[in-house]
């Protein structure tokens, strides 16, 4: 069972994540409202997965993907958003995170699908 | 009235012809006619023609009726010691010198007309004096000798009608003190007129010209009159003061009506004011008009109070009796500016105003100019600050629609997927078939709300510059597009602009050009930015039709941008466009 940390500041999203990725075999390890206490939280419960809100309101979810990067073993990064990828074109693919699921379509699949993608 | 002073003056005219005609035929009966004879007859007419025209010319002038009556005197004078009448020959001899008191008010007078100081008065006393009083006394003991008789007299001994003691030394003592009085006058004349020409400057210096040369003319006369007391006749220097009497009323005159000539200078000076010169210019050109070199011109400012220069130097304007004189130009009652020149000027009160009119004309002609100036300016401003206020507009409905609809949606379809996965494959098949629809319903609603927000405002292109964004786009479009695009930063509006213009033309590339490949290309320049979306399609895109270029144009003109297309039918279609990145400085908003 992989562990898994969700960034959102959105508490809505964030339990209706909970929800789905709980029923797809995930286990939610933890939630962070901001990027300093995803860091936190994450450097604490060292998840396999951080599902990472891009439009955080402290820090942006590129720099705390980055930040994930620099310290320690890096948890994979699924990135998030209520926009879609033509949001942020080539910023997605900056080698810091798995990759990028827009947040209607979060699911355990989805992100598996990131994992396994060659 | 006029008709009665041109009746006077054509009168003038012909009695100085005969006059001069009939003193050549009396000459010739007393010798053969030479040059002298005729260079005296025509001193006499040029005075008498010259001072007419200038009297028609100038008729507020009295120095025209002067010339003129200089020049009957000297006509009337010696053509009656022509005549062997005693009564008529002696008036002609007081007549003649009487001539002389005349030609020294008329040097003296010039160009006023009148006698301006004690010196000039002094002077035309000493001629006055000489020619009158002391005349008279000659005259008493004076007999002529037969050299000076007129035509046809054997002896004239009695042709002076006044002699009452025939006595030659008495005669000659008063001939020599005339002589010496007419000699010291004229050397007081000479000194009067040099130093009066030594103290004037520009135009009224060049006036005087031909009244320093009377002067000076006098000075060979004065000997000639020295020489003939010790019985010395100087022919030719007496040809070549007849001479100089000649010219001296025709420089005068040419002087006097020279601002007529000045009056094609006005022309240059308003062709010259036309084109809005620098200060330096401005004052070159209205010294020229004027022909003062010292003329200056003084501007005045509101805020000191004062006039000042071009460089902002306050400057006292002359007092009066300087010489100098000041005329005004002023607009609605409120004095703008002053011009500083020759005082002798004011004597051409036509000339000053013209030149002030065409001065008064530039003023103004400025005045517009900056004013339309600055509501270009202005004008410019504000549309590129509409076009910004529209810019931050779309980011302001994006976020709105990311934070408010965009959410909702959201949060609807993760609760309906929620619900459907509670659900699994228990209940009614109804039911999840109804749930899977909405689900699908609110993605496609997601979808459509996306591509809303792209189309207000990319975020992309906020977030990471013109080049992704770009990039972006580029994914999206059905043809293979090759970016060259850097990563530079520009200001909001100048990626804006530049974003529009290749998200547009890649619409019509996709659209109507049938490429098969198209090529981004963005230069950033020193100051600008060049913008050029290339395809292999079809060509033949005319920029006139459809809104959407037309729009593109509009907000590049917002940034003094332009745009051209270039799209010859089968040559492909090249759109570039041309974005200034240095912004003028914007104006200050006005108040409301």
């Amino acid at each position: 069972m992989s562990t898994i940390l969700i960034v959102d500041d959105d508490a809505r999203f964030r339990t209706q994540a909970r929800d789905i990725l709980a029923d797809d075999g995930f286990v939610v390890i933890g939630e962070a409202a901001d990027g300093a206490s995803g860091l936190a939280a994450a450097q604490a419960l060292q998840p396999d997965f951080v599902l990472l809100d891009i439009g955080l309101p402290d820090i942006e979810g590129f720099d705390v993907a980055r930040a994930l990067a620099i310290n320690g073993p890096p948890p994979w990064v699924v990135l998030t958003s209520s926009r879609d990828a033509r949001a942020y074109g080539r910023r997605l693919t900056n080698g810091h995170s798995l990759g990028f699921v827009p947040k209607e379509r979060i699911s355990g699949a989805a992100i598996r699908a990131l994992v396994d993608r060659p | 009235m006029t008709s009665t002073f041109a009746q006077v003056r054509g009168l003038l005219l012909v009695i100085a012809g005969a006059l001069g005609l009939g003193m050549l035929v009396g000459k010739a009966q007393l010798a053969p006619l030479d040059l002298g004879a005729l260079l005296e007859v025509l001193v006499g007419w040029s005075f008498v023609a010259c001072g007419v025209l200038l009297w028609t010319r100038r008729p507020a002038s009295r120095l025209g009726l002067l010339m003129a009556l200089v020049g009957m005197l000297w006509l009337v004078g010696r053509t009656m010691t022509l005549v062997p009448i005693p009564a008529v020959f002696t008036a002609g001899i007081w007549l003649t010198d009487l001539w002389a008191a005349a030609f020294v008010l008329f040097m003296l007078a010039f160009p006023g007309g009148r006698l301006t100081s004690r010196a000039d008065r002094a002077i035309v006393g000493i001629f006055l004096f000489v020619a009158v009083p002391l005349e008279f006394l000659w005259l008493l003991f004076w007999e002529p000798a037969a050299s000076a008789c007129p035509p046809g007299v054997a002896t004239c001994s009695r042709l002076n009608a006044l002699t009452v003691v025939p006595d030659a030394s008495a005669a000659h003592l008063l001939d020599t003190m005339q002589r010496i009085g007419f000699t010291t006058g004229a050397v007081l004349l000479v000194i009067v007129i040099g130093r009066r020409w030594l103290r004037s400057s520009g135009p009224a210096r060049r006036q005087m010209v031909p009244v320093l040369a009377g002067a000076l003319a006098i000075l060979p006369q004065a000997a000639s009159w020295m020489l003939f007391t010790i019985g010395i006749r100087l022919g030719p220097l007496q040809n070549l003061v007849f001479l100089t009497q000649i010219v001296i009323p025709v420089a005068v005159l040419s002087v006097m009506l020279r601002t007529r000539m000045a009056r094609a200078g006005i022309a240059d000076l308003v062709v010259e004011l036309g084109q809005t010169p620098t200060p330096a210019r401005l004052r070159d050109a209205l010294a020229n008009a004027l022909g003062d070199p010292t003329l200056q011109v003084a501007y005045w400012s509101p805020s000191v109070g004062q006039f000042v220069d071009a460089a902002g130097q306050v400057m006292a304007l002359p007092e009066e009796g300087t010489g100098q004189a000041v005329t005004m130009l002023e607009r609605g009652g409120v004095q703008e500016a002053a011009i500083i020149h020759d005082a002798i000027l004011l004597d051409e009160p036509g000339l000053i105003a013209a030149v002030a009119s065409a001065m008064r004309l530039a003023v103004e002609n400025d005045r517009l100019t900056s004013e339309v100036e600055a509501q270009l300016q202005e004008v410019r401003a504000s549309r590129a600050r509409i076009v910004e206020a529209g810019d931050l507009e779309r980011l302001r409905v994006e976020r709105d629609l990311h934070d408010g609809a965009q959410q909702r949606l959201i949060s609807l379809s993760l609760e309906l997927r929620v619900a459907r996965s509670k659900l699994g494959e228990a209940g009614d098949p109804e039911v999840r078939r109804s749930l899977d629809r909405a689900a699908d319903e609110a993605q496609a609603a997601l979808v459509e709300l996306r591509d809303l927000a792209l189309g207000i405002h990319p975020l992309i292109l906020t977030e990471g510059g013109l080049g992704e964004a770009v990039e972006s786009l580029a994914d999206r479009t059905s043809v293979d597009v090759t970016v060259d695009v850097g990563s530079e930063r520009y200001t909001p509006a100048v990626e804006g602009a530049a974003y529009f213009v290749i998200s547009e033309a890649l619409v019509n590339v996709t659209k109507y050009a049938n490429a098969t490949k198209a090529v981004v290309r963005v230069r950033g320049l020193s100051d600008h930015l060049t913008v050029e979306v290339e395809d292999d399609g079809i060509g033949g895109a005319d920029p006139r039709s459809g809104s959407g270029l037309r729009g593109l144009a509009d907000r590049l003109a917002a940034l003094d941008g332009t745009i051209t297309v270039v799209s010859p039918i089968g040559g492909g279609t090249r759109i570039s466009a041309r974005i200034p990145t240095i912004q003028p400085t914007p104006l200050p908003v006005p108040a409301l």
